[in-house]
């Protein structure tokens, strides 16, 4: 053919639309092997395939970070990395409060009166740190004196294990931030404090004042 | 008069005529002005000031608008010509539905003209490969949905049972267009994802227009041409099933390669450079296929553009997965080297592939030959020159810079200056390929022009002039 790409009719070279499809056709075909010629080329490229799948699955499985969406370097792995964020204990105690505690001691902390008591200003709150952990992990019931007022007609339901199942470092967080809320000025408790308290007491039922009274 | 005659010039390639030429028309108009704009937007790489006080072509824009009109003006239409044609040519039968096929036309490239005067303005979306603003897309995407038709319809209506490689390329880059381009519409700019998910919605879909859209459509192109120019079937044809769904399940999942290193969960780019290291298994099985096309005629012109055109991909793929590696890509990300592949994959490989088909087709459809051969292989050289010049300077020019942007010492001015040599190169070689495009269209609305006075003019003359 010349530089002219045009098509050059009666050319025996030149395959027409038909023959094309028809003779690729054939090529797929199954057809009875009955030479039983061997034929390596199918053979290498499965090998090039699973060579280079091999290879690839290895690549993933080192460099994935085990797919965790947390992982943001290829080198690392899942457990190497600490991507735990440290919140403010006030700011999460906040939002926890609100989540549950404010339904009865409302959100001035003053609760309502003969039913449940005060949070502002409570000998209990500010006082020790023990008791008032205690009480968020079991709950409480009985007759409570709190800023000279008596209450005990609804217990406290537990908010630990028992009850809404809060763990340690949000009993911690709440407790943190309710004693310097409603013109409280206590210091914070720990969340380490919490998690050796309720190591020594285990499960058990709701306290009465009078236990608590006796605790340090 | 050597065209009129035999299996030449068939029925279905006489009735789409207008159709296609009108695309071809089209297509050609926008690769001029993407080489224009290619040429401003290289300069003002080395020299900022150039055109800098006129906003609508400073550097943003006209990146922007270069890019647009590449993808969507000349690829597009010459994809859907040489993607209609083929599907006509094997579904035996003419092109049906070629009013809305023109219709489409009409509609898709006043859209685009559209979408270009918005990005001139400043409205681009930012989106590498969707800069066009949100409102315009839909349009396109409706057009598109006219021009897709006649192919479809074809694909569907096809006279022999038996289907060749050709088909299944072609109509799978119909019907993955509209996926990636309303997927990419919905996600980035109707309802956009939150946060890094744009990033990575947008490198699916930048590579995958790439390897899900315009790659099949120049392969279905090459595995056409190279059994027809050759008169040879297709070396080791049971293998073609394998190749094809190799770059359909592998090609989609390697745009992510890009965003290596960056604020995304590390198993992303990981999972995209294994994809690009796997599509290997696609480049092998297409060499193997088509190798026949080093034992053509070499005089040929298109199997000589198909020749580089699988050359230039080839090494495109090979250079993908080499440079997807952390290694490598600690280097060369965010510097020129990525321009200069993607000028490989969008010029060497598509265009080629693209270009062998239309001088293939073009007298087919017009039933004149090309008036000159000497303008062909003007264009072919300009092409080729133009091509390597502009990828070899652009990639050095990113090795250097790459090299040099990781060394703390040298101060931001010293590595642009470095890198000035080689853009100049590279605004050199794209001049010459905007020469080359100038050749073609000229040469083609000669074409055209002959073609016309044959059709209603006294057709004497002009078909003597054509006859060679």
């Amino acid at each position: 053919m010349s530089d002219h790409p045009s098509p050059k009719p009666g050319s025996s070279s030149s395959l027409s639309d038909g023959e094309l499809l028809h003779a690729h056709e054939q090529a797929v075909a199954d057809k009875t092997d009955d030479r039983g010629s061997y034929k390596l080329l199918p053979l290498v490229l499965l090998f090039t395939f699973s060579g280079l799948i091999f290879f690839g699955g290895t690549y993933l499985n080192l460099f994935s970070g085990h797919f965790d969406p947390r992982i943001f370097d290829e080198r690392a792995l899942p457990h190497t990395v600490d991507t735990s964020v440290k919140m403010d204990p006030v700011v999460y105690g906040k939002k926890l409060y609100e989540s549950l505690c404010i339904n009865c001691h409302q959100p001035t902390g003053l609760g309502v009166p003969g039913t449940f008591p005060p949070l502002a200003g409570s000998e209990w709150i500010n006082g020790s740190e023990e008791r008032i952990v205690r009480i968020l992990e079991n709950g409480l019931k009985g007759p409570i004196t709190v800023k000279g007022m008596n209450f005990g007609t609804v217990p406290m339901p537990a908010v630990g294990a028992g009850g809404a199942n809060w763990s340690d470092d949000k009993i911690a967080a709440v407790l943190t931030y309710v004693r310097q809320a409603f013109g409280n000025t206590s210091g914070p408790v720990t969340e380490e404090k919490v998690v050796e308290i309720h190591a020594k007491i285990g499960a058990h039922a709701e306290w009465s004042p009078e236990e608590l009274l006796k605790l340090p | 008069m050597t065209q009129v005659t035999s299996n030449a010039l068939s029925e279905s390639d006489t009735s789409s005529r207008w159709p296609l030429s009108l695309l071809l028309c089209a297509a050609l108009k926008w690769l001029v002005l993407a080489g224009v704009l290619s040429v401003i937007s290289t300069i003002q790489l080395h020299t900022p000031s150039f055109l800098a006080d006129c906003s609508w072509l400073t550097h943003g824009r006209t990146q922007a608008l270069q890019e647009t009109i590449f993808i969507y003006g000349w690829a597009a239409n010459v994809g859907f010509a040489v993607a209609l044609w083929l599907l006509g040519r094997l579904g035996g039968a003419p092109l049906r539905g070629l009013g809305l096929l023109t219709a489409g036309t009409v509609f898709w490239n006043l859209g685009v003209a559209f979408g270009l005067v918005c990005i001139a303005m400043g409205e681009a979306t930012g989106v590498p490969f969707l800069q066009m603003p949100a409102y315009v897309h839909p349009l396109l995407l409706v057009a598109y949905a006219a021009i897709a038709t006649p192919g479809i319809l074809a694909w569907t209506g096809r006279r022999q049972r038996a289907t060749f490689a050709t088909q299944w390329y072609a109509v799978a880059a119909l019907f993955l267009f509209p996926w990636l381009y309303s997927a990419a519409q919905v996600m980035l700019l109707g309802a956009p994802v939150r946060g890094i998910g744009q990033a990575v919605v947008a490198v699916w879909f930048g590579q995958n227009l790439l390897s899900l859209w315009l790659i099949p459509i120049a392969l279905a192109a090459a595995y056409y041409l190279v059994p027809k120019l050759t008169g040879r079937t297709i070396a080791n044809y049971d293998f073609a099933p394998h190749g094809f769904w190799a770059l359909l399940f592998f090609g989609a999942w390697t745009g992510t390669r890009q965003l290596v290193g960056g604020p995304v969960p590390a198993w992303i780019p990981t999972m995209g450079i294994v994809a690009t290291l796997i599509v290997l298994f696609h480049y092998v099985i297409v060499a193997l296929n088509l190798r026949g096309v080093l034992c053509g005629d070499k005089r040929d012109i298109a199997l000589r553009f198909v020749s580089f055109g699988l050359v230039a991909y080839l090494i495109g793929g090979i250079f993908d997965a080499i440079f997807a590696f952390q290694t490598f890509a600690e280097v060369v990300q965010f510097t020129y080297f990525p321009m200069a592949q993607l000028k490989l994959a969008l010029v060497g490989a598509y265009s080629f592939l693209i270009l062998g088909a239309v001088y293939y087709l073009a007298p087919r459809i017009t039933g004149l030959a090309w008036p000159s051969s000497g303008l062909i292989r003007m264009h072919f050289r300009l092409m080729v020159l133009g091509t390597l010049v502009t990828v070899v300077s652009l990639g050095m020019a990113g090795w250097t810079q790459g090299h040099a942007l990781l060394d703390a010492k040298l101060s931001f001015a010293a590595i642009a200056a470095s890198t000035r040599p080689w853009l100049l190169a590279a605004t050199a070689g794209e001049a010459i390929l905007l020469l080359g495009s100038l050749v073609l269209t000229v040469h083609f609305f000669l074409l055209q022009a002959a073609a016309g006075c044959s059709t209603f003019g006294s057709t004497a003359p002009a078909m003597e002039a054509s006859a060679s």
